[in-house]
């Protein structure tokens, strides 16, 4: 066990982040760069920007409240010091993605009543069925719902935003390109070690199931309200972008053009891509995914 | 002719503390004495050669060291969940990694010592009183007694973390003289955080500070037992072992808390 661990210290992580994609940045972009002009002049595109953020604020704030909550029941002491990098990150993450809305005009002292309005409920339901589990100190359930499901969902959800930022605004892309990187590495702490322990406790493995199958219907909630809620307002934003000539190319993103595709494709996409990798992630852990009611 | 008044350094304070408690402080902070030093040492330094009984009590100094790492592991990550705001919480986050950090130094000086299993042992040889004291710290945090667990915590420990390693530098062998410098850094951005998020607490809630009094009195008990069997065990003269338990008293009178 502790070969794998030894990828996962403080050394590597400060040599591969801090010392590594994060060097000569500010809040995950380039020092100065700033939110293109269009989206902090344009009503619509703005209010868009500003509530996609809060959605990752929310889940950044439950990743941190996670990973440090489970510091105090980890088993070893190599799983204390990599959750320790993983509070770090998470709490980066926050900060960056709080930056951003300050970015977008959000003032300091409407922070948390502009969090509150934008919050998706159902992610926040998300976030209340794995700290359940932190708050209990179950280390195994808090690592498979963080490390597998969150971080899981969290991978997919920054590389479709990368891939459909990466033209349009830089700056946000190249925040995005380092949390991926962080996530990267969570997904993969938590598909190592959940797997020994699960062999030591096959008899958590049905309540394990049950939380990751609550997780995945208010994840799909989630997509649904964003992305049937709000297909107008995706069109709506098209049409600006197109009418200020910053005609997107082509970004396919596991077969889909998002550039073109309309608000179900997306969401299909996107919830296609998501469980696909549970069940892979789980299956490899020892577990059955379990499908969900539908949203 | 007359002259304005003005602050010349004038700077909304809560501006500062976003600053100074933010990520991007601990990274441009940490970026300067950790790079090119894994594990907080420069990796082409030779490594002292240490008399038997040299080794051996830095061996335990070193365990009682990840002992009280643990704690501050345990009881920042622990703190997160209840701090009172978003700043808190960050500032804290970087406080896990330190913290972490320290352990993982402390646990490579101790292989590099010929320790073999410095993870599985170090609880065993470290000192009783400061495993008393993590207890404690783990039931203030438990309660998610925010007061209590930050005093205890970014006062208490910390100064007498601070006290501990400033002394041990002094005497220590070239290689872990380095690795404390580098943890010492930490460690004032640590106590700092808790003089000033106290300070402010006890400016507003003075009566908070006759109970404050009381866990310190408990503690210090612990803390000063701890210094007299480490500095024992280090060889120093009895003359000399108070110097520590003072650097101590001084360091958490400067938040008006007297012994």
């Amino acid at each position: 066990m502790s070969d794998f661990l030894n990828a996962y210290s403080i050394q590597t992580w400060l040599e591969s982040c801090p010392q590594g994609y994060l060097e000569n940045t500010e809040y995950g972009h380039a020092p100065g760069v700033k939110e293109p002009d269009l989206v902090l002049e344009n009503p619509t595109l703005r209010k868009e920007a500003i509530g996609v953020t809060v959605q990752l604020v929310v889940g950044e704030r439950c990743a941190l409240a996670a990973s440090s909550g489970l510091i105090n029941c980890a088993p070893d002491y190599p799983s204390k010091r990599f959750l320790a990098t993983q509070t770090l990150d998470e709490a980066r993450h926050v900060e960056i993605f709080t930056q951003r809305l300050f970015d977008l005009g959000v003032k300091k002292d409407e922070l948390e009543s502009v969090i509150s309005q934008h919050a998706n409920p159902n992610l926040v339901k998300f976030a209340e069925v794995l700290l359940e589990k932190v708050d209990k100190g179950d280390f195994l359930a808090g690592v498979v719902g963080q490390n597998i499901v969150l971080e899981g969902l969290a991978f997919s959800v920054f590389e479709m935003m990368y891939a459909g930022n990466v033209e349009l605004n830089p700056k946000f892309a190249s925040t995005l390109s380092g949390t991926i990187a962080d996530e990267r590495r969570h997904v993969g702490f938590g598909e190592n070690r959940i797997g020994s322990l699960l062999l030591e406790q096959p008899e958590k493995k049905p309540e394990i199931e049950k939380m990751q199958k609550e997780m995945t219907y208010y994840m799909l909630a989630t997509f649904a309200d964003r992305f049937r809620g709000q297909a107008r307002v995706m069109e709506e934003i098209r049409r600006i972008v197109k009418e200020n000539a910053l005609e997107q190319k082509s970004q396919v993103w596991h077969g889909t053009d998002l550039a073109t595709a309309d608000a179900a494709e997306m969401e299909h996409v996107l919830a296609d891509t998501v469980l696909k990798e549970f069940k892979t992630r789980l299956g490899r852990i020892g577990l059955e995914y379990q499908t969900p009611a539908q949203p | 002719m007359s002259v304005e008044m003005v602050e010349i350094h004038a700077r909304d304070h809560e501006a500062f503390l976003r600053e100074v408690h933010s990520f991007e402080f601990w990274f441009q902070s940490v970026e300067g004495y950790l790079v090119e030093h894994p594990y907080g040492v420069d990796p082409n330094a030779p490594i002292p050669e240490l008399e038997n009984s040299e080794k051996e009590a830095l061996i335990a100094t070193l365990s009682t060291y990840c002992v009280g790492e643990v704690a501050a592991l345990d009881g920042a990550s622990g703190m997160i969940g209840f701090a009172p705001s978003r700043q808190a919480k960050i500032f804290l986050a970087t406080q896990v990694a330190d913290e972490a950090r320290h352990l993982e130094v402390m646990l490579h000086r101790l292989a590099e010592l010929g320790v073999t299993d410095a993870e599985g042992e170090f609880e065993v040889r470290a000192n009783r009183n400061l495993l008393a004291f993590r207890e404690r710290l783990g039931e203030f945090v438990e309660a998610k007694d925010w007061e209590a667990s930050l005093f205890a915590q970014n006062v208490i420990l910390e100064s007498m973390e601070f006290a501990a390693f400033h002394s041990h530098m002094q005497s220590a062998d070239s290689r872990t003289a380095e690795m404390l410098a580098g943890v010492l850094k930490d460690e004032r951005r640590h106590l700092g955080f808790g003089e000033n998020d106290l300070g402010r607490h006890l400016a507003q809630a003075p009566h908070a500070r006759r109970r404050l009094q009381e866990i310190k009195n408990e503690l210090d008990t612990l803390v000063l037992a701890t210094f007299e069997d480490s500095q024992r065990a280090l060889g120093v003269p009895a003359s000399e072992r108070s110097e520590v338990g003072r650097l101590y008293l001084d360091t958490v009178a400067r938040l008006g808390f007297d012994s």
